[in-house]
């Protein structure tokens, strides 16, 4: 059996592990999907308030609705949370337990992620479902399903490299004692850069070439766009061509970091 | 020196009196602790300064669009986000630290030995545990206010401001009352960690004026989950545009959600069985 195909399995196993553990937890769920629309809703009206007030935005009303619509959905399909756990496992000797299994420690955390998903799934459509029949009609709806499947595309390319961005940052744990203030600043940082607080097609003009190139709005405002927006094809092509670039490339660093990791990795309470 | 016999209060007053006696000692001895952590002192200044800054992103882009929304101008909004910031702060130095422990007081048995003392135990729930370090966010709020009233021409006077640091005080009473009562839902869900999350972001709402908002929202934020008074209302008392109408409702509330908070505590209370007997 190739590693593949193997570690495939384990995943597949692991995940469904966790779903049935995390699954004692469904009401806390639904209380976190709440508190993550709170931000875009209260962004929504803002927005739209702005524009009715006679606002003149590079962009129009169906735009902001659908951009903060989506907004909460993609944050959370996209979101990594597992840095601050994975240092504290390379920190406190964890590790070791993994490096003698026939799988990466990173499985566990590949599992956690599409387990936890899964399951806030089940509580964030509804709401979003909700939301949307609200502003239903404002709302930017594509035709044909080719956008809608680029969407799906893109949302996976984005969870690749937010992961991979957390495991770049999380490996420095192999030499750092500490990297809580990394991850806060990654938090801090990407909040802004990846369209999470505000659409980038609002930020001004002359960060325009700095804002549309940069790794994190390949995270969330770029699949984002693919529905709210008037990307053409030309567009269409040249952002996945770019965000599968960052995913291969930030997943290349990835890796030589962790084998470097392993390597300088001298276990604790072994 | 009094005898075991006597009683511990002779009238109300006293008991009042013994309880703001106590809290000075709470928030003397979390000084005295906030400098043996002076880096956690210099990263809550940093943290509380880049989300600050962060915060105001949205509006000074919105103004980089228009001129005024609704009559409020980018100076108003940002005198605005700094009383926001102002009570947000008070929030997280005095009451947040306690409100994220409830679920442990309640689920770890914590809450017996608070029941044992000689204390109301809904005061010492509410404000045992102070975070000394968030109040340099509520320095960064003033100096923000500041910046927003010079830039916007505003000179309240002394009655203007009187109204709105009563406001604001509302606002602190009304927003602390509602955490306080979502809190003790722990008493029937078991567990309320998550629900500091969801407090926490619709207090973002009150980092824009309520007109900002549609008119159910509006009403929402008046009375259900009382933001407006937190910084839209003392805001607008600074502009000169509130008569002291808005004043007295803002007390009314504050004492009928400080009832209401009380008799769900009371309420609980009847419902709690121990957990570590």
């Amino acid at each position: 059996m190739s590693t593949l195909t193997r570690n495939l399995r384990v995943v597949r196993r692991m995940t469904a592990a966790e779903i049935a553990q995390q699954s004692v937890y469904r009401g806390a769920w639904i209380i976190f999907m709440l508190a993550n629309i709170c931000m875009p809703i209260i962004s929504l009206l803002i927005w739209r308030t702005a524009l009715a007030n006679g606002a003149q935005l590079p962009v129009d009303e169906r735009y902001i609705t659908t951009y903060f619509v989506l907004l909460g959905f993609v944050t959370m399909a996209t979101s990594s949370w597992m840095a601050a756990f994975l240092a504290n496992d390379i920190r406190l000797g964890k590790l070791s337990s993994w490096m003698v299994r026939p799988a990466s420690l990173l499985v566990k955390f590949v599992a956690n992620n599409l387990s936890e998903k899964f399951l806030k799934l089940f509580a964030l459509v509804p709401m979003i479902g909700i939301v949307w029949w609200i502003f239903r009609d404002s709302m930017n709806i594509p035709a044909g399903a080719g956008r809608w499947a680029l969407f799906a595309v893109s949302i996976v390319l984005g969870a690749i490299l937010v992961f991979t961005i957390d495991i770049l940052i999380a490996a420095l744990a192999f030499w750092m004692d500490d990297v809580g203030a990394l991850v806060q600043a990654r938090v801090i940082i990407a909040s802004v850069l990846s369209g999470a607080v505000v659409p980038l097609a609002l930020m001004p003009s002359w960060s325009r070439g700095f804002v549309d190139h940069q790794p994190f709005r390949y995270t969330v405002s770029f699949p984002v766009e693919i529905v709210a927006g008037q990307l053409t094809g030309r567009d269409l092509l040249a952002g996945l061509g770019i965000q599968l670039g960052y995913v291969v490339v930030l997943a290349v660093i990835a890796r030589l970091v962790w084998a470097a990791g392993l390597r300088a990795y001298s276990a604790v309470g072994a | 020196m009094s005898t075991l016999t006597e009683p511990l209060d002779r009238n109300w007053l006293q008991k009042q009196w013994r309880h703001v006696r106590l809290w000075r000692r709470f928030f003397a001895q979390a000084v005295v602790r906030e400098t043996h952590y002076r880096a956690h002192f210099l990263t809550t200044l940093l943290v509380g300064l880049v989300q600050l800054g962060l915060g105001i992103v949205p509006t000074l882009l919105l103004f980089g669009f228009t001129q005024d929304v609704h009559g409020w101008s980018r100076a108003e909004v940002i005198a605005l986000v700094g009383v926001y910031q102002i009570v947000t702060g008070l929030i997280a130095t005095f009451v947040a630290p306690n409100m994220n422990r409830m679920t442990s007081y309640l689920t770890e048995g914590e809450l017996d030995v608070v029941l044992l003392r000689p204390v109301s135990s809904q005061f010492y729930l509410t404000l045992r545990w102070i975070n000394v370090a968030e109040l340099t966010n509520v320095a960064s709020g003033i100096v923000v206010l500041v910046i927003g009233l010079v830039q916007s021409d505003l000179a309240p006077g002394v009655g203007q401001v009187l109204q709105a640091v009563v406001l604001a005080g509302c606002g602190l009473v009304l927003l602390t009352a509602v955490w306080s009562a979502m809190s003790f839902l722990a008493f029937w869900l078991q567990s309320v960690g998550p629900i500091g999350v969801v407090y926490l972001s619709m207090v973002e709402a009150g980092r824009y004026p309520l007109v900002f908002f549609p008119v159910a929202v509006r009403t929402f934020l008046t009375f259900a989950f009382p933001v407006a008074f937190a910084t839209t209302f003392p805001v607008r008392a600074l502009a000169g545009d509130l008569n002291w109408w808005p004043v007295a409702l803002g007390v009314a509330l504050a004492v009928v959600a400080m009832t209401l908070v009380r008799l769900l505590w009371r309420r609980g209370l009847l419902t709690y069985s121990s957990a570590s007997s």
